[in-house]
């Protein structure tokens, strides 16, 4: 702010203090405001600070207020890329010497890529009226165009007209409106602490490199460069050094003009703003650190694939998955008069199986991100049909070791196959092991999250290693008797024993059959996740009614199931809004963040969702456990939850910005890190604690 | 039990499939798209999710064009609804008309030319885009709409569209002039062209079916007989496609 809109906060402020001590004196008040013109996108009015002109007054402080409907903004100065700034035309207006327009720092917007500046919800544009006639009446008309947005645009054109007689007294609900917003005019000079040290644009116009310096530290700061109408810059990439004291920001050019005006940056941060014309050097200022390269490397890759394979192994003994890989042994234990050769064929044929259903997996991710969705591991616990399909799925297996019923693995088509090749066919053995990796699919969020994320975020090498390495990794089972196939005789032989396992495998696929339910219900509502339990009831019932012809029961159960799925989506609540998180946590706001930060609070925040296990037990073990739970019940910190459990754009494109599709999430921010310190998947309490610390550390030198 | 173990393996088949399409595709059968009938022209409708014209002034913005010459450019549009809207070879092709109101200064309008010059473009489209310049946001806006239009006459309407879509600029003479020089057009020609009657014309009588379809900002997209207000995702544009095939659009334009 330069000195003159200093002096004119200053005499806002004094106006406010004054209204108030009118407002006790119930002093005539006649609040000063034009009427308002409004539409669905706005509403506009002027105010003033004074309900009228005082005796022998040059000057008046003025404000045009706008409401913004919701998801309705309008622009800045500078509109970015794309639109229009506001504009006023004074013409008809009465003793109005000149007028001075304030602009409030703004915000970007960035949708689809395109950036662009302005303001939402609210915003008062302060306005300092120079009179010509000292004391006498005012009428101002003031003309306006601007451009408001929502996923339209539409031009707004309206005449708001004020008068004001000679009169004295303050209006102080104007005039505190006015005082905050002036409040948030950018610093002209160096009152705001912050100054730019360098600014260089290359000779063929292609970034704009800038550094700046701001006395205390920077928390949450943008940059908003001005270089004229026609040159539009990109998204910066803004990097702090210096204990945040430093920033440097790196803008592609997206256009530029011929001529250029000279440039002027307006930097923000938090509630302080600066705007400063700057002289352009002769050499880009370096960065403080470099990013890491944004290709991982081989070394990176071969450990991730390296976590791929091993969690896709573990995965073999996870409930889901441990009763196709016991059934698969058992019938091969059973058959002890095939041949080798068969039992190693047949089982190589199920690890193919597995990794089919893995590449598939890769191709329809790829496949999906060229569409252009979101693609994210866990998000399909999100579905209200996925839920119902697995668990009935896993009712059935449940029901089918508990001995309701048998599954017979097809042998139809591996007779056909055999007398077409002459040999034996394979299709039950390929069936089985894409079945195992299709069943693995529920347990694989918690362990693989980190792995599948990298994959989903990457090229297509990184998507195809990773994904052929979870299958690798799951088939290993299988991979191993194919290559020793006299392995197979070493298992104990099939006895009584193999019942109570087949008891306890159902009661871990029961359990898991049950968390899903209780997820089901959370996604989709109580209806929904009732109907899906009778529908599944029924069918396993019709299974197990031996009575009836095989064709018959699986017609029927073919026909109870489609409908349980149809039931699923159809009951399902899923439009509904996630629940509102438990008392201790405030919702996730992520506005609200960088607000708080340069306060000096700290924020921790908190992504989970019904159906994360891990979430669960992060919760568990660590956060709602001491000393965690005191230190997020501390004063200056804020504890924020983001439900994720039903689908929500905002989390998602809060998680992408960290490159995260999946979650548990956790990230602290605080005054020692503004950009938020990431957590790991699994919290301990010590990595908790000391992030919090690390994020609070400027908090408490500044203030002491 | 052959038979038996041919329908497991169906059930599994068929659980898979399911599984796989609604993981990657939970939007399957989970939205319905809403319409309502508008008033006038008689057999279009307006896509309910879409921003509603109500409480606001139709053609603030249109500061160059008075309303009288608008009235006359009025009772061109409502003579032909259909052939202002689409052009004349309606029959020549299967595609669905899309006629697109967009200009150059609305954040919106860029992102919705991307999608729709890409659906456009695909060799297999059911959809035919035609593009209707529809200056609302003041001079600047004007001239480079004007010039678009102009360079159409020279066969470089994309070019020229895509280079104003991309970049920001304000549309003075020394800017066209050099926009002419890079895209190869005749600048003397274009500057003609944009005085000339044809140019204001169509200018005219996009705006004045704007005006008759009371649509009040940009984008704006006509499908068919779907009016729609406000940048929609090319899966919406798609799937409106699709139903006005099966309802049969091309009844609507036989008649109107």
């Amino acid at each position: 702010m330069n000195k003159f809109s200093r002096l004119f906060v200053a005499k806002l402020i004094l106006l406010v203090c004054l209204g108030f001590l009118g407002a006790g004196l119930a002093s005539m008040s006649n609040a000063a405001e034009s009427g308002s013109f409004s539409n669905p996108a706005l509403e506009a009015r002027l105010i003033a600070a004074e309900n009228g002109v005082g005796p022998n007054a040059t000057s008046l402080s003025a404000g045009r207020h706008l409401k913004l409907g919701e998801g309705w903004k309008t622009y800045w100065r500078s509109p970015g890329e794309v639109g229009i700034p506001p504009s006023i035309d004074w013409a008809g207006s009465e003793n109005v010497e000149e007028v001075e327009l304030l602009w409030p720092a703004p915000e970007r917007f960035t949708a689809f890529g395109i950036e662009n500046f302005g303001y939402h919800d609210e915003v008062v544009f302060p306005l300092r009226i120079a009179l010509s006639d000292p004391g006498a009446p005012v009428r101002l008309n003031a003309n306006v165009t601007l451009l408001t947005c929502s996923t339209v645009c539409v031009p707004q054109e309206f005449t708001l007209t004020l008068s004001l007689p000679r009169a004295s007294g303050i209006d102080a609900d104007a005039a505190a409106l006015i005082s905050a917003y002036a409040e948030k005019v950018p610093e002209e000079g160096a009152e705001s602490g912050i100054s730019i040290q360098s600014a260089y644009l290359d000779p063929d116009m292609t970034a704009l490199t800038l550094v700046a310096h701001s006395e205390r530290p920077f928390a949450g700061p943008d940059v908003f460069p001005e270089l004229g109408a026609g040159t539009a810059f990109g998204k910066p990439d803004i990097r702090l050094g210096d204990g945040g004291r430093l920033l440097w920001a790196r803008l592609p050019v997206l256009s530029a003009a011929a001529d250029l005006p000279d440039l002027r940056i307006t930097v923000t941060d938090g509630d302080r703003a600066a705007s400063l014309f700057t002289e352009l050097a002769d050499a880009a200022p370096q960065p403080p650190f470099a990013l890491d390269r944004v290709l991982p490397g081989l070394a990176e890759l071969a450990w991730i694939a390296a976590i791929a394979f091993l969690g896709g192994l573990v995965l073999n003994v996870m409930p889901c998955v441990l009763p196709v890989l016991s059934i698969k042994l058992s019938s091969a234990m059973k058959s002890h008069d095939q041949g080798v050769g068969r039992i190693r064929k047949g089982f190589a044929v199920s690890a193919l199986g597995v990794l089919a259903f893995m590449w598939s997996l890769a191709a329809l991710t790829l496949a999906a991100r060229g569409l252009g969705m979101t693609v994210g591991w866990g998000l399909q616990f999100q579905n209200p049909v996925f839920l119902a399909v697995m668990f009935i799925v896993l009712a059935v297996f449940s029901a089918n070791l508990f001995g309701a019923f048998e599954i017979e693995l097809p042998s139809s088509l591996q007779t056909r196959l055999a007398r077409a090749g002459g040999g034996k066919g394979y299709s039950g053995d390929f069936a089985t092991g894409a079945f195992a990796a299709i069943l693995a699919t529920p347990c694989s969020a918690p362990f693989l999250g980190t792995a599948v994320a990298f994959a989903l975020a990457g090229r297509l090498l990184d998507i195809a290693v990773i994904f052929t390495a979870l299958g690798i990794g799951l088939a290993l089972p299988y991979l191993i008797v194919a290559a020793f196939p006299a392995a197979i005789s070493r298992l104990p032989k099939p006895g009584r024993w193999m019942l109570w396992l087949k008891i306890l495998l159902g009661l871990a696929l029961a359990g898991t059959a049950g968390w899903l339910f209780w997820v089901l219900i959370g996604v989709g509502g109580m209806t929904s996740a009732l109907a899906v339990l009778t529908a599944s009831a029924v069918l396993v019932v019709i299974l197990s009614f031996s009575r009836l012809a095989a064709g018959a029961r699986l017609s029927g159960a073919a026909a109870t199931g489609a409908l349980a799925i149809f039931l699923a989506g159809f009951l399902s609540a899923a439009g509904t809004p996630n629940a509102k998180p438990a008392t201790d946590w405030a919702a996730f706001d992520r506005r609200e963040i960088p607000k708080l930060v340069s306060r000096g609070e700290v924020v921790f925040v908190d992504v989970t969702a019904d159906w994360c296990l891990t979430c669960k037990a992060n919760k568990a073990l660590v956060l709602d456990r001491a000393p965690v739970r005191t230190a997020l019940r501390a004063p200056g910190v804020t504890a924020m939850q983001a439900d994720w459990t039903r689908p929500d754009e905002a989390i998602s494109r809060y998680l992408e910005t960290f490159d995260r599709y999946g979650i548990p999430f956790n990230a602290v921010y605080g005054p020692g890190a503004p950009e938020g310190i990431v957590l790991p998947e699994l919290l301990s309490s010590e990595a908790v604690l000391s992030a919090l610390e690390k994020a609070a550390e400027r908090a408490v030198a500044s203030g002491g | 039990m052959i038979e038996g173990r041919r329908n497991t393996l169906a059930v599994l088949a068929t659980v898979a499939a399911a599984y796989a399409g609604f993981w990657y595709f939970p939007e399957l059968g989970s939205t319905e798209l809403n319409f309502e009938d508008v008033q006038y022209p008689r057999g279009f409708r307006r896509l309910s999710a879409s921003e509603s014209s109500s409480g606001f002034d139709l053609f603030i913005g249109m500061n160059a064009m008075g309303p009288d010459s608008l009235a006359d450019a009025e009772a061109r549009v409502r003579a032909d609804i259909c052939g202002a809207l689409y052009g004349d070879d309606l029959s020549a092709t299967q595609r669905v008309p899309v006629a697109f109101f967009t200009e150059y200064y609305c954040p919106y309008c860029r992102v919705q030319t991307r999608t729709l010059a890409a659906l456009d473009a695909r060799p297999d489209s059911n959809l035919r885009a035609i593009w209707h310049e529809l200056p609302l946001l003041g001079q600047s806006s004007e001239v480079a709409a004007k010039a678009a239009l102009a360079a159409k006459r020279q066969g470089a309407y994309v070019a020229f569209h895509e280079r104003l879509m991309k970049s920001s600029f304000v549309a003075t003479p020394e800017y066209l002039q050099a926009l002419a020089r890079d895209i190869g057009v005749d600048h003397q020609r274009l500057i003609t062209d944009m005085r000339s009657a044809p140019v204001t014309e169509e200018l005219e009588n996009s705006a004045a079916l704007a005006r008759v379809f009371g649509i009040f900002g940009t984008p704006a997209l006509i499908i068919g007989r779907t009016i729609i207000q406000g940048q929609i995702d090319e899966k919406t544009i798609l799937r409106v496609a699709e139903m006005e095939i099966e309802e049969d659009w091309t009844s609507q334009c036989q008649t109107a």
